[in-house]
């Protein structure tokens, strides 16, 4: 730790410093709750819809049914794309990341004549293109023709319609609807951060979005569910989890699917998907608890003052892959659901705006004459 | 837990050797410590370039061998040049410049940020600003030329004929002033994009989506368009005494960090009186009215001209018209944001902060759909 010559002090990673002030959700780690706009997560997971806690998410309270109607119907009747927005999709290798073709559609979907404030109705068009957008390009990358949104269901429903061509069992649709929940917010994490830190220079909401789904992408935050299930696949069955793991651990392989700078109880969210994990894809639970026992023990005799630290992907794999969602789009589904959260945040940001520019340390050397370019060695 | 600084104000959020602003000092410093007055009219902004991404300046054969590379690597790939054509030509170009930069770098698995990646991105940015601009103008798009310079080889493509030396030079002396600046918002949001362990593009995506905003690279044309307003010298005291009284903010004016005259400003309002005569001289009256008037609203503030104020005047003597200033600052920028995302690699840290929370008291239990 250091300081600069203003006299702060340099704290990696922000860790400990407040980046914003918020009512839209808060990680409340030393318990173990997850608070949607004073609503315990675990309240919310099982029985409402995804609309209904975008709504909460983006106006700070249920929705009575007229506006519940209003939201779903808003969402339902804005889930085509832009003709730029299909160009450009079209325009991409069939072999392209989905997060960015997500980044780049999304992108070409809110290209806009003159920079608009970011307004609750920009949030919900926003947030429905996202599944019209990923089952498009998956249909491409199979060689099948788009299926057309339907206006009759839901987020989750019209998501698994467009992506299959066909309607999903009811509690298919409820677990994926359960995962949007689960995943709508979480706090000031490195997405949320980047979008609001876009939205205080008073840019648009799209800009604010493309920011957070760049963000989301790297392994460290949105981009490691696919790996849970690369990993299981080497481990291959619950007998080999111990041996393979110490084996592992000995040639420096990270667990995926543990560690958590923010819960020191069991993530509430985790939890919940453990559940579902069981019910729906057992084969999967039965590989992966015998993983998480193993890790958890590996990982805590070699640092027993840290908390059990199952993270929120490990669990979602299982229910994504149950679900019936191909692994590349385990990502930009998490995105689907944190596009509600992000254009929450920006909101609340754009209400509140102070431009967010802090200060760096610099380490380079003491001021110097530079040397003409015929006289450089 | 620690108090919220609005803003992050005077929270150390990096360790950076690529530049630092020595605000009370009125000091840009570049990366291997050079002042902006002595970097500028010494080094083109391949140099500067160069110089933020590997720490020294290049001797000639470096340079060759970059200039080399920058001029094949000009053209979009498919995806980029079928996101370009996507997009009316009305598009607002910063739109455009988000969109074709996130489709241009579109790959098939996360690649690790790179060198090469930062000479590719960097490249292309005046080639899609030309396009851009001129598919506004209803003309076609030129093809870019290996044989011209950076700043040559952009007004090429904007305006499809052989570019005028005096204004190669002011856009090379835009471009190296605006490379780098500490870490301002969209420098920081490429930072914490990279702090995940995203993609180079991913995070130069977030860093123009940063700029576009009105508090940060807006800010050249809110200058210019103040500027339009007050429309020539005897007009500026009257209407920025008019402004001042309907409590507008003057365009151009107050900056976070510097306590004295901005040294980018400076050299711009020198290089203003070649590029912009007249403009020139109403901005140079323009300033002086509006620094009494701050001054004299609030004597205790440090009220200095700041950059985009000059910035607008020499990029209009340099035949780039308003609504492409913020691209060309994004142009001139993804050098330092790209050398901001490289340094970052060697030590990568989530950036991860903590929020206050403001809302009811959680715990509270929702109510069923019927009953609300």
């Amino acid at each position: 730790m250091s300081t600069n010559n203003s006299g702060s002090t340099y704290v990696p990673g922000l860790e400990g410093i407040i980046g914003a002030q918020t009512r839209i959700s808060h990680v409340d780690g030393a318990n173990g709750r997850l608070i949607y706009q004073g609503y315990v997560i675990a309240d919310l997971a099982q029985e409402m819809s995804f609309e209904e806690v975008a709504f909460l998410l983006w106006r700070g309270h249920l929705p009575n049914r007229a506006e519940l109607d209003d939201v779903s119907s808003e969402l339902a009747s804005n889930r085509e794309l832009t003709q730029a927005a299909n160009i450009a999709l079209d325009a991409l290798p069939v072999d392209t990341d989905p997060m960015d073709v997500l980044r780049s559609v999304v992108s070409a979907q809110g290209v806009e004549h003159r920079l608009a404030r970011p307004t609750a109705p920009l949030a919900i068009h926003a947030t429905a293109s996202f599944p019209t957008i990923l089952a498009k390009f998956y249909r491409r990358q199979l060689g099948l023709e788009p299926i057309q949104p339907r206006r009759d269901l839901g987020h989750a429903a019209n998501y698994l319609w467009m992506m299959n061509g066909k309607e999903a069992a009811p509690e298919i649709v409820r677990a994926l609807n359960t995962y949007l929940v689960l995943l709508a917010d979480h706090g000031m994490n490195a997405s949320t951060f980047t979008a609001r830190v876009i939205a205080s220079t008073e840019s648009d909401l799209i800009s604010c979005l493309v920011g957070a789904i760049g963000a989301l992408k790297g392994p460290a935050h949105g981009g490691a569910p696919s790996a849970v299930i690369e990993q299981l696949e080497q481990i291959k069955t619950a007998e080999n989890a111990e041996p393979w793991m110490r084996d592992a651990r000995k040639r420096g392989v990270r667990f995926m699917g543990f560690g958590h700078r923010v819960y020191r109880v069991y993530d509430p969210r985790a939890q919940i998907l453990k559940e579902m994990c069981q019910r729906m894809n057992p084969k999967f639970f039965a590989l992966a608890s015998a993983v998480e026992e193993t890790a958890l023990t590996i990982l805590h005799e070699e640092h027993p003052e840290r908390p059990q630290s199952t993270n929120v992907e490990f669990y979602s794999a299982g229910v994504l892959q149950a679900i019936g969602l191909a692994k590349e789009y385990f990502t930009p589904t998490f995105a689907s659901a944190r596009v509600a959260g992000w254009s929450a945040h920006v909101l609340e940001q754009a209400a509140h705006n102070r431009i967010i520019r802090p200060q760096s340390e610099y380490i380079g050397p003491e001021p110097r004459k530079p040397v003409p370019l015929a006289e450089r060695g | 837990m620690a108090e919220f600084s609005p803003g992050l104000e005077g929270v150390v959020a990096a360790e950076t050797a690529v530049s630092e602003v020595d605000g009370a000092n009125g000091r840009l410093i570049y990366r291997g410590g050079y002042l902006i007055e002595d970097i500028a009219p010494v080094a083109s902004f391949e140099e500067v370039a160069y110089l933020l991404w590997h720490g020294e300046l290049p001797n000639e054969k470096e340079l060759d061998e970059l200039h080399q590379r920058m001029g094949t690597a000009r053209s979009l790939n498919k995806s980029a040049a079928g996101a370009l054509m996507a997009m009316d030509a009305s598009i607002d170009p910063m739109d455009v410049l988000r969109t074709v930069v996130s489709a241009q770098g579109a790959t098939k698995s996360l690649t690790k940020p790179s060198l090469e990646e930062a000479i590719a991105l960097t490249t292309v940015f005046p080639t899609i600003v030309g396009a851009s601009y001129r598919r506004r103008q209803g003309k076609d798009p030129v093809e870019p030329r290996k044989d011209l310079g950076h700043a040559a080889n952009l007004l090429w493509m904007m305006e499809g004929k052989e570019p005028d030396p005096q204004k190669v030079r002011w856009v090379d002396a835009y471009l190296v002033l605006l490379a780098d600046h500490g870490l301002n918002a969209s420098t920081f949001a490429a930072r914490v994009v990279a702090s995940t362990g995203s993609d180079l593009t991913s995070c130069v995506v977030g860093a123009i989506s940063a700029l576009k905003g009105p508090a940060h690279g807006g800010a050249t044309f809110a200058a210019r368009t103040m500027l339009d307003k007050i429309g020539s010298a005897d007009n500026a005291e009257r209407w920025l005494t008019e402004a001042h009284q309907r409590h507008e903010r003057f365009s151009g004016f107050g900056h976070r960090v510097y306590r004295t005259y901005d040294p980018r400003a400076k050299i711009l309002r020198e290089m203003a009186k070649s590029a912009a005569p007249e403009l020139h001289r109403t901005g140079a009256l323009t300033e002086g009215v509006a620094l009494k008037i701050l001054h004299d609203a609030h004597p205790e503030r440090p009220n200095a001209t700041n950059v985009d104020f000059w910035a607008s005047v020499v990029l209009t003597g340099a035949g780039i018209p308003k609504d492409l200033f913020t691209c060309l600052f994004a142009t001139s920028r993804v050098a330092g944001w790209t050398a901001h995302v490289l340094e970052a690699l060697s030590d990568l840290r989530i950036i991860r902060p903590a929020s206050r929370w403001t809302g009811p008291e959680p715990g509270r239990k929702p109510l069923q759909l019927a009953k609300r």
